[in-house]
């Protein structure tokens, strides 16, 4: 319930954030629902062939907010969320030749990079507590991306969205929740409505299920 | 290379949440690397991921983000090249492993030693690399704690099964094993290990009565 909620509030704060110019375009679609409107792969392939600016300015309108709202809603205080937002738009224009729609929708890329540079930002700040702290560390540059460039992401994107849909809408929310949105369980069994107890038993269940449903269709 | 053991599922969903300390992000994304059935984990949890980015309620950005933002993208387009990599001589390096300062082989007991691999010091966990001698016997020990082990190179066996190349084991105080070393080599074991010895797992049992690290 709480995901219907907040699916009717996006469009309508998003649209109110966005210039008007770029909220006409927005509404197209509009009425078949928030994921029909923009074709977010193809604005990233502008950026990377052309440089395009119009495009990489409505990435940035559409994701540099959400990317500050996830990363607030994950625990990092206001100048940080801001940071990094702005650091992954930066970081899309540069890396946008590597996007390739076939491994991942443009959101789960995006958030890759923002996850990257979060855990960057983090280190550096767990470093420099402890370096204040007088101990003797390594001068070694931060590594998150380091591990992340080593996994090979197949052309699987479309299997793995219809594999997605097959949890069912409570188990993909827990799992977002605990694992995305880093919410405590008792935050996460009174946000859904069920005991406590039930939080972590659906959130293993919904673990095995995906990996069920991958494993079978591999 | 089959895989036959994986890290459990919340670990995966951790790593691709971004929630590892850097050790054990480090451990678990060198198994993911090789082993394609974890990665197609970790990307439904980045497709998951993506979804939440799209549905989360959108904060105001600062009113100069995009200015700033594209200045600093007028300054440098590209992006700045990777660093070199570390040494790479070593023939006892997997590829994963090679942007990594790894320390110099230290002996920590009869046919045992272990190379330490430099992280930033953001986190608690320390990673290197374990390198046990064939056949060798581990004691049995009992700790508190948990250790991640990804097997590189040969073999090593307990009551929870063979665990060859690009096998995890993710011990904790739940399990008490007595691993022996595979007699086809030497094993090469990449670890992630927390605090001094009061783990478990495959080296906790494997050096414990022996060691302080």
């Amino acid at each position: 319930m709480i995901a219907a909620i907040r699916a009717l509030e996006m469009p309508i704060r998003a649209e109110a954030a966005l210039p008007r110019r770029v909220a006409a375009r927005l509404s197209i679609g509009a009425s078949k629902g928030p994921k029909a409107k923009v074709d977010w792969a193809d604005l990233i392939g502008r950026v990377a062939s052309d440089g395009d600016r119009e495009a990489f300015k409505r990435l940035f309108e559409h994701f540099a907010p959400r990317i500050k709202g996830l990363m607030l809603k994950a625990g990092c205080s206001p100048d940080e969320a801001e940071e990094i937002a702005q650091n992954t738009m930066i970081a899309v224009w540069r890396k946008a030749h590597q996007f390739d729609p076939g491994t991942a929708g443009a959101p789960a890329w995006i958030f890759t990079i923002a996850r990257n540079l979060r855990i960057d930002s983090f280190r550096r700040r767990a470093r420099a507590d402890r370096l204040q702290a007088g101990s003797e560390l390594p001068d070694e540059p931060d590594q998150a991306e380091a591990v992340d460039v080593l996994i090979s992401r197949g052309q699987d994107a479309a299997r793995i969205s219809s594999a997605i849909k097959q949890l069912s809408a409570e188990q993909s929310m827990v799992v977002r929740m605990s694992f995305i949105e880093e919410r405590a369980h008792p935050e996460i069994a009174s946000a859904l409505g069920i005991p406590l107890g039930t939080v972590k038993s659906r959130i293993r269940l919904a673990m095995n299920r995906l990996r069920d449903i991958l494993d079978e269709d591999a | 290379m089959t895989i036959s053991h994986h890290p459990p599922e919340d670990l995966l969903a951790d790593f691709a949440a971004g929630k590892l300390e850097e050790a054990h992000q480090l451990v678990v994304g060198v198994h993911v690397a090789g082993c394609a059935r974890c990665a197609r984990f970790v990307q439904a949890v980045e497709h998951l991921a993506g979804a939440a980015l799209e549905d989360v309620e959108p904060a105001p950005i600062a009113p100069d983000a995009f200015a700033r933002v594209m200045s600093a993208i007028h300054e440098s387009p590209q992006e700045t090249a990777a660093p070199p990599p570390a040494s790479t001589t070593d023939p006892d390096l997997p590829p994963a492993l090679r942007r990594y300062r790894i320390g110099k082989r230290r002996r920590v007991a009869p046919g045992l030693s272990l190379r330490p691999i430099e992280l930033s010091g953001s986190g608690q966990a320390r990673a290197f690399l374990l390198r046990s001698a064939p056949g060798s016997r581990m004691l049995e020990h009992t700790h508190t704690g948990t250790e991640l082990t990804l097997v590189l190179e040969g073999s090593f066996s307990h009551e929870g099964g063979r665990f060859g190349p690009g096998d995890f084991d993710y011990g904790d105080d739940e399990v008490d094993h007595r691993p022996i070393v595979g007699e086809e080599g030497p094993c090469v074991c990449l670890v992630a290990m927390t605090g001094d010895l009061r783990m478990n797992g495959f080296l906790g049992r494997l050096i414990g009565p022996f060691v302080r690290l």
